[in-house]
């Protein structure tokens, strides 16, 4: 009881910190940005956080991370409106929004589809939030029980799962991305020895790739390239009903509310798996569970309702083992913590020894940014539709500036902006081949943990490989990893449910024999 | 998606072959006393590894699917060029790479930005047809919002993040 009133008192002290007149300006002009990046075909969350990073070079550490979490939430909130009125998902986060939203829209709901998108958005938030601000500290405590053989194994885990879990059709794309985001990782001088890999004597590349360029180049070059090839984008109406969002649609779906939530911010736990995954996930739970199955795809407010609900729950659950474990739950999420890094902040388990307190702001930042969300939501319909209104042609190269010039702001080195590019090229390569970009970026950023764990745990043990697969959270782990793996192949998923239902089979046969 | 399966493994096949020999030929720090499995080679060799195997299943399952028939044709590859989505990805491709790897750092950031933003706009714009009062509308536009926001990005980056230009 004492822990719950400590960690309410933290969590009202950050809430209160943030009430200033320069913190509430920042809410307010982020939080649009992101809304206007989030609506925006092309421009995704990922790529706005990337690119609002190197504009907060010069920010104190709270206001830049309170500065790119409202860009967060904003951007996969305002990737609804496309999604409703264009059939266009803003962001890929708001692809099962378009099954429901549009449909809505052309019966002349459009208005009241915005509002449910609202509604779903700021409850999925809060739920997420909820369990941020109870599961981190748990888990950070927990984090301090890891050695290096956990630490292997998280990083294989989520390269693993968050492979499965973004390529369904064909996970090994999403393995082979991932794998390749762990190369990617070794380029540089290694934490051990400090021997320089892959370097071929440039000093660029002593420290590996820095990581926001080729973000910035992954997810916004990449972008750019995708958006001009498209056909363009038409123009959408502005809705003719209320956007106001209704109680009585919140009340009416409470339990699908509830559920998408839950389901969202667990999917965001999971490292690498990010907001689409989360709305996917609650559509589909929602549409099994559901009285009015029939109405989904259709315009159904539940199903609109549980995929806004899931996709923005993923956003606090993502930040969860961002900070506790410093492994990202999504893309966006990636970049956060890279930005976490630049801002001198140390999020991994010793943070909630060294500053518990920073939990709780990030838990008053998403309180803050969910807010902006509702009050945008409900005002700002019209004058959102002006930006969707902006012509490709003008946008992308003032796009492309800023990824070129936000790349080389870091250091300011031109070889950041020849990694921006070479990592947009290769990441549009990639994109056109149906390989998913989140195990790629998932792969970089663990990179440098596998490698120094792996090598830690195998001079620890003299070599002796049985710690990795015998201590506790070792063996879930590499379990859930090899089963996702050996699941995903046919001929050994289908050679196990012979197996299985033969034993099944004799095992009945047996006791009735009995 | 076969054939460019098909290519993406014998891609990855080469790769992560590069990738165990550098690996091989990392030093094994002997003189250091370093502990044999701690050697800078052993987590890229792990990883080469597993590329390698995944490179193999990709290349075997597309050869199933008939993908290693890549029926390459002047025909198919002019065809591939002719697509106007196509097209505009070339020009953006030429723009994009043109601006961030020469004109940066050649022409005084400001100009190079400004030039990039205008010449973008105006040759995506720029319609066979249009009439003169269109043309001129096109140009004018153009040249404002590039001095616009070359001015604004120099700007904000220059003066207010505190960042050496290039």
């Amino acid at each position: 009881m004492t822990v719950l009133i400590d960690n309410l008192a933290r969590f009202l002290s950050a809430i209160a910190g943030f009430i200033t007149p320069l913190a509430l300006f920042h809410i307010a002009w982020s939080t649009l940005l992101g809304i206007i990046i989030g609506a925006l075909p092309g421009l995704t969350a990922t790529m706005g956080i990337a690119l609002i990073t190197t504009l907060t070079y010069k920010l104190p550490a709270d206001l830049a991370i309170l500065v790119l979490i409202c860009v967060y939430v904003g951007a996969i909130y305002g990737g609804s409106r496309t999604a409703i009125l264009l059939n266009i998902p803003g962001t890929p986060a708001n692809a099962a929004t378009t099954l429901d939203g549009f449909p809505l829209a052309m019966q002349g709901l459009a208005g009241r589809a915005m509002g449910v998108a609202t509604s779903g958005s700021v409850l999925g938030s809060f739920i997420g939030m909820f369990f941020l601000a109870t599961i981190a500290p748990i888990l950070g405590n927990y984090a301090l029980k890891f050695q290096s053989f956990e630490f292997f194994w998280l990083a294989i885990f989520g390269i693993v799962i968050s492979g499965h879990l973004t390529s369904m059709e064909d996970p090994i794309k999403g393995w082979i991305a991932g794998f390749l985001g762990l190369l990617v990782a070794m380029v540089g001088q290694e934490g051990i020895h400090a021997y320089e890999r892959f370097t071929y004597g440039t000093t660029e590349l002593l420290g590996g790739f820095a990581l926001i360029p080729a973000m910035v180049g992954a997810f916004g070059f990449a972008e750019v390239l995708s958006v001009m090839q498209n056909p363009p984008v038409k123009r959408a109406e502005a809705p003719q009903d209320s956007v106001f969002p209704k109680i009585s649609d919140v009340l009416r779906y409470w339990r699908t509310i509830i559920r998408s939530g839950l389901i969202g911010t667990v999917i965001g736990i999971i490292p690498g798996v990010g907001e689409d995954i989360g709305a996917w996930v609650s559509y589909a739970a929602a549409r099994r569970k559901s009285k009015e199955r029939e109405k989904f795809g259709k315009g159904s407010i539940e199903g609109l309702m549980a995929a806004e609900t899931g996709n923005n729950a993923v956003v606090p659950g993502a930040i969860i083992p961002a900070l506790t474990l410093a492994i990202p739950g999504s893309a966006p999420a990636a970049v956060l913590l890279a930005a976490m890094f630049i801002h001198g902040l140390r999020p991994g388990p010793l943070l909630m020894v060294e500053s518990p307190q920073f939990v709780y702001q990030v838990v008053a930042m998403v309180f803050f940014a969910t807010l902006a969300i509702f009050i945008y939501g409900v005002g700002l319909s019209k004058p959102l539709l002006k930006v969707l209104a902006i012509p490709r042609t003008r946008l992308m190269p003032i796009v492309f500036v800023l990824c070129a010039i936000g790349s080389y702001a870091i250091t300011s080195r031109i070889f950041d902006i020849y990694v921006m590019i070479g990592f947009g090229i290769i990441g549009y390569i990639l994109r056109q081949m149906k390989y998913p970009m989140a195990p790629l970026v998932l792969g970089i950023i663990l990179g440098d943990l596998m490698d120094k764990n792996l090598r830690r745990g195998l001079v620890l043990t003299d070599g002796d490989l049985t710690p990795f697969f015998t201590r506790p959270i070792c063996l879930v782990l590499w379990l859930i990893t090899f089963s996702s793996i050996i699941l995903s192949i046919d001929p050994l998923r289908h050679a196990l449910q012979e197996i299985f239902r033969l034993a099944w089979s004799r095992t009945r046969r047996l006791f009735s024999f009995r | 998606m076969a054939r460019a399966d098909f290519l993406t493994g014998l891609a990855l096949i080469f790769l992560s072959i590069y990738v165990l020999i550098e690996s091989w030929w990392m030093p094994r720090l002997e003189h250091l006393k370093a502990h044999p499995l701690s050697v800078p080679g052993i987590v890229p060799a792990f990883i080469g590894m597993v590329l390698l195997l995944f490179g193999t299943v990709l290349v075997i399952r597309s050869i199933r699917r008939g993908g290693h028939r890549l029926g390459l044709t002047y025909e198919g590859l002019r065809r591939l060029f002719i697509k106007p989505g196509n097209q505009r990805l070339l020009l953006t491709a030429i723009l994009t790479i043109g601006y961030g790897s020469f004109l940066i750092g050649i022409l005084p950031y400001w100009l190079a930005t400004g030039l990039f933003i205008f010449v973008f706009i105006v040759l995506f714009e720029w319609e066979r047809g249009m009439n003169v009062a269109q043309r001129k509308r096109c140009v004018i536009s153009a040249v404002f919002i590039a001095i616009l926001s070359s001015a604004a990005i120099t700007l904000v980056f220059e003066r207010l993040f505190l960042v050496a230009l290039p």
